[in-house]
């Protein structure tokens, strides 16, 4: 008699009996009160809004104790394993946690990549609602950007980096040897606002090359991408040699020539530099793919020229 | 061959949950024995066990589980767990303290810890159910290395993070008798200077039970005489759960550390029955031998033993071929030594056994005791002419066996000697 139907989220639901409720609370004992509500809730009406509750609760309850703070005010970008202390196994305990919660059934595979909360907040989502699942955080380490950047040292201003499908991270440590830090300022070394503006502009050329921007099948060709324009730049701290610059775009609109961001610098939580919009164009490989094969000895740093004169 | 010496104990088990603790109950012959709770049932005719005070782990989930606030256990390492699992941890966490270790003196290539339990059927029952249930997927991640035999040396080896031999042993009753004999062995041909020898029982419904089909367990109702070796009436034995853990060094670590010993351990014997799967040698041959060998390896004669800790675990059969063994063993000298069975107190705790009992050796070496045989009413026929020590002696023995008899005829003996 368990007929599904549909509700407005397209997501089939099944009776919510009372045995089912009797099972959702054990299996849920451990997690705070919220987390059964909003569970209970979704199993009702199929609602997702539900879901970032369910799911946090879930996580929250396989946190030790002293580590539970970080959940507090945590956002998407928030690592399992690094910042959680989560490891492998205890993320098995989650799925099968969630698994039962929600009535799913998620594999192996699919867990591998789930490297944020943002991941798994998004996993779960698409889950619920049978949608293709998003391709997941790449982390990429400084030898790659290196790889797959047009623009390099010295006018490098990223560290490591991940890239999702909704944004892209980077850390830039300033090490004091940059050579504009000799004139700017004499016996005063801050690093110029143009080139925290640089640095953002360069950590969305990174995620229009190796973040997953729609398109099917399409590759950004890293030799078409410059800077067009930026609007609303502020910065609201001076950044010096040893500080650690957390970099952080994401695309507001994406649509070939043009990829707008906004871009945020942080030094820890202290803000640092905002832009509420930086925009790039790009072009996809096969569009250029004969021209530009004539034109290789066009130097590799032209993007980042043009991103800099901002 | 290098020396070996005990240099620390921990203890949770029936008759205590610390060293100073079972000392007093040996001493003074009081017994861990209840009427059993779980047992109170019409279909069960199994009525007394020796429960562990103190902690509760009757539940399948482990972060239920209640243990002495001293002993943190977290999350991440309880749930890999099983009921002994705990005990194991919290008799370590003693042994580690009385021996005044620190980490860097365990956690070294040299050190190694060798365990012996029966894993947890409890568990392992509630898994199988669960993957039966919910589907394969949905196992616990970590049902299977907190159920099954073995649970013991994993999650204590990982949690001290042992670096040193390490490996399970599985004789049954015989099992930590043997892994404390091979622990033996690595410090005296040099592998190892120091070995960790635990062993465990969860000591429940699970691991008890299931004796009563070859009718290995008391009916008696009255906690106070269910457990009663070597007496006329013993109708079986009484089980048991808890931990036991001993720290072995070589002579070169204690003198290195200025440790304070217990005693040393001398040598060890085993042999087997080759007589039958569960029913011991009717004139107890295996366990002749196993002593003999333990002899021959500790170069003692049999005029030198002062006590025997006996395995009698207060069946009709098992006792009586103990009594003959030893008889055939001792037979010159009928007042020497002095036998008894600390099973009569503790009960019978399986893999357990051999490393507990082996503790109260160690015990009664360094504070000068022999703990009598209780609840004897009249003495085994089988027994006359063998020295079984009614009520506790306050004399120090010099040299004492150990005895320890498990399922397929497998026995061991193990020689202490005091410093």
């Amino acid at each position: 008699m368990a007929q599904a139907f549909n509700n407005s989220s397209g997501i089939s639901l099944k009776p919510f009996t009372q045995e089912d409720d009797v099972n959702l609370r054990e299996s849920l004992k451990r997690c705070s009160a919220a987390s059964y509500e909003a569970a209970a809730q979704f199993r009702k009406t199929g609602n997702i809004e539900h879901l970032p509750a369910i799911v946090l609760g879930i996580i929250e309850r396989y946190v030790e104790p002293d580590l539970r703070a970080k959940l507090k005010d945590a956002d998407d970008d928030l690592r399992v394993i690094e910042d959680l202390g989560i490891d492998s196994l205890t993320m098995m305990e989650i799925v099968i946690l969630v698994e039962d919660v929600l009535q799913m059934s998620i594999n192996n595979e699919e867990l591998r990549y789930l490297r944020t909360l943002g991941d798994v907040k998004t996993f779960i989502e698409c889950k619920v609602r049978g949608l293709p699942l998003p391709k997941p955080t790449k982390f990429i380490p400084i030898e790659q950007i290196m790889s797959v950047m047009p623009i390099q040292p010295p006018f490098l201003f990223l560290g490591e980096a991940s890239v999702n499908a909704h944004g892209a991270n980077a850390k830039y440590k300033i090490s004091g040897q940059e050579f504009f830090l000799q004139g700017h300022f004499k016996d005063n070394p801050v690093l110029p606002a143009s080139i925290m503006l640089e640095a953002l502009g360069q950590l969305a050329v990174l995620f229009l090359l190796e973040g997953q921007i729609g398109e099917a099948g399409k590759v950004v060709d890293h030799r078409t991408i410059f800077f067009t324009s930026c609007e609303g730049v502020r910065c609201h701290r001076i950044c010096k040699p040893g500080d650690v610059l957390i970099l952080s775009i994401k695309p507001k609109r994406l649509k070939s020539p043009l990829a707008t961001f906004e871009g945020q610098i942080r030094v820890g939580q202290e803000k640092a530099a905002i832009a509420e919009e930086i925009t790039l164009t790009f072009g996809f490989a096969e569009e250029v793919a004969q021209p530009v094969q004539q034109t290789q000895s066009t130097p590799a740093t032209a993007p980042a020229q043009a991103a800099v004169n901002a | 061959m290098r020396k070996v010496y005990i240099t620390g104990v921990g203890f949770i088990t029936s008759i205590g949950n610390d060293a100073r603790s079972v000392s007093e109950s040996l001493r003074e012959l009081r017994h861990g024995m209840v009427q059993y709770p779980p047992f109170q049932k019409a279909d069960i005719p199994v009525k007394v066990a020796a429960p562990i005070r103190d902690f509760q782990t009757d539940t399948t989930d482990a972060e239920d589980w209640v243990f002495p606030a001293r002993y943190a256990i977290r999350r991440e390492a309880l749930r890999g767990m099983a009921p002994h699992g705990v005990y194991a941890y919290c008799a370590m966490q003693q042994a580690v303290e009385d021996a005044k270790l620190t980490e860097a003196d365990w956690s070294n290539p040299d050190t190694g810890l060798y365990a012996a339990s029966a894993g947890s059927p409890f568990l392992l029952t509630h898994h199988v159910e669960r993957m039966r249930k919910m589907g394969v997927m949905r196992c616990a991640p970590l049902g299977v290395v907190a159920a099954i035999s073995g649970t013991v040396n994993f999650n204590l080896v990982s949690q001290f993070k042992i670096k040193g031999a390490s490996t399970g042993f599985s004789s049954a009753c015989a099992s930590s008798a043997h892994a404390l004999g091979f622990a033996h062995d690595e410090i005296a041909l040099g592998r190892q200077k120091r070995m960790f020898v635990v062993g465990a029982e969860d000591g429940n419904v699970e691991s008890i039970l299931p004796f009563a089909g070859m009718r290995a367990l008391s009916l008696q109702s009255d906690p106070s005489i269910a457990s009663r070796p070597f007496d006329a009436a013993r109708d079986g034995f009484v089980g048991t759960g808890g931990a036991s853990v001993l720290v072995l060094e070589s002579e070169e670590e204690v003198q290195r550390r200025r440790a304070k010993v217990y005693c040393a351990v001398a040598g060890w014997g085993q042999a087997s029955d080759g007589h039958n799967v569960a029913i011991s040698h009717p004139e107890g041959t295996g366990l002749r031998m196993a002593i003999e060998n333990a002899f021959k390896y500790s170069d003692i004669t049999s005029e030198a033993v002062d006590y025997v800790n006996a395995h009698a675990t207060s069946t009709p059969i098992g006792d009586i071929s103990e009594a003959k063994a030893l008889k055939a063993i001792f037979k010159n000298s009928p007042t020497r030594p002095a036998i008894s069975s600390t099973k009569a107190l503790t009960g019978h705790g399986l893999s357990l056994a051999g490393a507990m009992e082996a503790g109260f050796c160690a015990l009664a070496i360094k504070e000068g005791f022999m703990p009598g045989s209780a609840h004897i009413t009249k003495l085994e026929p089988a027994c006359e002419g063998l020295n079984i020590i009614r009520a506790t002696l306050p004399h120090r023995p010099n040299v004492v066996l150990s005895n320890s008899s498990g399922f397929g005829g497998a026995n061991v003996c193990l020689v202490f000697r005091a410093v």
